[in-house]
């Protein structure tokens, strides 16, 4: 999954060649080139899609457009979904950029250092993604919770929020970031130290611009997966409101109550908000991937 | 002398890659190290640049002791068999890098760099990206970007090696005419010996660690040093007690000469110009290669008697036991 999301943004990535030359001509492709087999292939993609993901989604968009654009502003004006929805979109920001740094971090230990344990350690990284996430609250709440070995009594609270989003998003940037790093050839380091260039302007200019594009799909995926968490928080944060009552959280209590209109309208609301930090995250990537 | 390497040997794990080499390379030529892959001669190479440490000796740049210099303050040129382009940024600024980091004037950077496209012939391809290019342009690129920062040395780790055989000839010429114009202490490592010969001013030859000779390209093709630096610069068959070049080897229809051995065609080739028999003798196979011409005049076929024997003048070094 997470490949190809990565094979998708680095085919996006790079400047396209047609967009910086005006001057050549774009050949019109008129007739149909599909040939019968990748018709056939398009075909099946677009009605799993469909199926799937594009008429449920329209189907609550449609739900959540019957009460007008007053639909909207009802959901939001209510302080309780207010605050679930500041608290959800900033912790998943906190999130995404604690994991932009660590992940990056972890992903070049695993991939550049040689040390005991590392390929258990590279196995182990899935676990927060491959647990379940009521599972991931359990452990979490055993060193984080009322009777914390560390004393960190954070259940509960705000930071229990960060600390299950952070958990069970940490493997997706390491999982990006890594396979791009293996490839990257060492000759292009070395030659940029020969023509002068410290070990920070290497990894300024040369190596984050060509990670840029997997530490964004791996952003995108950390951020989408951080929006929508529910599991992992229900016993963790306890779902107080205008503490730790997140999004999903509030959707629950919207269809419990036979609110479908109003659960449908925050639910759009949020894949607004995630397509656009996937967008912006896009921006950013090409500007990076750009400079150096 | 522009490097002085003394005394370097690298091992690598159990594997010594170069043992107690010392060379000295003079400042303004083209030098090539030759030898076998694994021999040694891309380590020495990335020693000199600084890419990799020896276990024990020195490398000296034009006067100032380098062996714990990091690549950064060597002030060399390196160029990479497999091109090493940034990818992400356009010809221009691939060949701007080096004087960029320098922090140098904006007006200063753009000028050098249309100078030194103009010299590598990419000055239209200054705003592609390196992916655009073919493997030839890509390597003119690195090479552009090498010069750059006007390097003491400049280093070429098997710079054709990855290109195809028509371009590589090319490149190869350029490269010389290249260097007659820029005059830089060049250094360039090949396993390929036509390319040494045809570009050097001076051949190293390197083999298992060691050096084996150090000559210009006809010092070491009339009077190699060994049997291994004869064998690799060229085709060496052995007639008698002797070893010698499968050219150099007179062939006559009647049994004229003294000491001459005789034999008989087993394989007759034509390949162009060149006719290249297989001729079994009481002392072993020997090849002889003969224009076309010759062989014609003498009436050659499959299974004629022959008589041979070393060309006056030939090179030849005494055949070594059980080869």
């Amino acid at each position: 999954m997470t490949s190809a999301l990565i094979g998708a943004s680095a085919a996006a990535g790079p400047a396209s060649p047609e967009g910086r030359r005006p001057r050549r001509v774009r050949r019109t492709t008129p007739h149909n080139t599909l040939t019968r087999g990748a018709g056939l292939g398009l075909g099946v993609a677009m009605i799993w899609f469909s199926l799937l993901v594009l008429i449920p989604l329209t189907a609550v968009i449609a739900a959540a457009g019957q009460g007008g654009w007053s639909g909207y502003f009802d959901v939001l004006r209510n302080d309780q979904t207010w605050a679930a929805v500041t608290l959800t979109v900033s912790q998943a920001l906190v999130v995404t950029l604690v994991n932009i740094v660590i992940g990056s971090i972890i992903a070049w230990v695993l991939v550049r250092d040689d040390f005991w344990g590392k390929r258990l350690l590279d196995v182990i990284i899935d676990v927060p993604f491959a647990l379940p996430t009521i599972v991931a609250g359990l452990v979490l709440l055993s060193l984080y919770g009322p009777n914390s070995p560390l004393g960190l009594h954070w259940a509960f609270t705000p930071n229990a929020v960060t600390l299950a989003l952070a958990f069970v998003t940490l493997p997706f940037i390491v999982r990006t970031v890594q396979p791009v790093l293996e490839e990257l050839e060492a000759d292009v380091e070395e030659a940029a130290a020969s023509l002068g260039a410290s070990r920070a302007t290497i990894v300024r200019r040369i190596i984050l611009p060509s990670l840029a594009p997997a530490i964004a799909a791996g952003a995108a995926l950390s951020f989408a997966r951080a929006i929508s968490e529910y599991g992992s928080l229900v016993l963790l944060s306890g779902n107080r409101p205008f503490q730790t009552e997140v999004v999903s959280v509030r959707v629950l209590t919207f269809i419990e109550n036979g609110n479908n209109q109003s659960a449908a309208a925050l639910a759009s609301i949020m894949l607004a908000v995630a397509l656009v930090v996937i967008v912006a995250l896009d921006v950013v990537q090409r500007r990076v991937a750009r400079r150096g | 002398m522009s490097i002085d390497v003394s005394g370097v040997t690298k091992k690598f794990g159990d594997f010594v890659a170069l043992d107690d080499v010392s060379v000295s390379l003079p400042t303004g030529q083209l030098t090539a190290l030759l030898g076998p892959s694994g021999g040694g001669k891309s380590t020495l190479l990335r020693i000199i640049a600084g890419l990799d440490r020896a276990d024990t000796g020195t490398v000296s740049i034009e006067g100032t002791d380098a062996t714990r210099l990091p690549a950064q303050k060597r002030n060399v040129g390196f160029v990479f068999q497999h091109y090493a382009v940034f990818k992400h940024m356009t010809v221009a600024k691939n060949v701007a890098f080096g004087l960029e980091i320098r922090k140098r004037p904006k007006a200063e950077i753009e000028h050098r760099v249309d100078e030194l496209l103009k010299l590598v012939h990419l000055s239209q391809f200054s705003h592609r990206l390196p992916s655009q290019l073919s493997g030839g342009q890509r390597q003119r690129m690195a090479l552009a970007r090498a010069l750059a920062v006007e390097p003491k040395v400049l280093l070429l780790d098997e710079p054709f090696g990855a290109l195809d055989a028509k371009v590589r000839k090319e490149l190869r010429d350029w490269l010389r005419r290249l260097h007659d114009e820029v005059h830089v202490t060049t250094v360039f490592v090949t396993h390929d010996q036509e390319e040494a010969l045809e570009v050097a001013d001076e051949i190293v030859v390197i083999n298992e660690g060691r050096v084996e000779q150090i000559g210009s390209p006809d010092q070491l093709y009339d009077e190699p040093a060994n049997d291994f630096v004869m064998g690799f610069l060229g085709e060496v068959t052995q007639l008698g007690d002797i070893r010698l070049r499968p050219h150099d080897i007179e062939v006559s229809a009647t049994p004229g000469s003294a000491g001459a051995l005789s034999g008989r065609i087993t394989r007759l080739l034509r390949v162009g110009f060149e006719v290249r028999l297989t001729v079994s003798t009481a002392g072993g196979e020997v090849t002889v290669v003969l224009t076309r011409t010759h062989a014609r005049q003498l009436g050659l076929v499959e299974g004629s008697h022959v008589w041979l024997t070393a060309a006056s003048g030939a090179t030849t070094v005494p055949a070594m036991v059980a080869v």
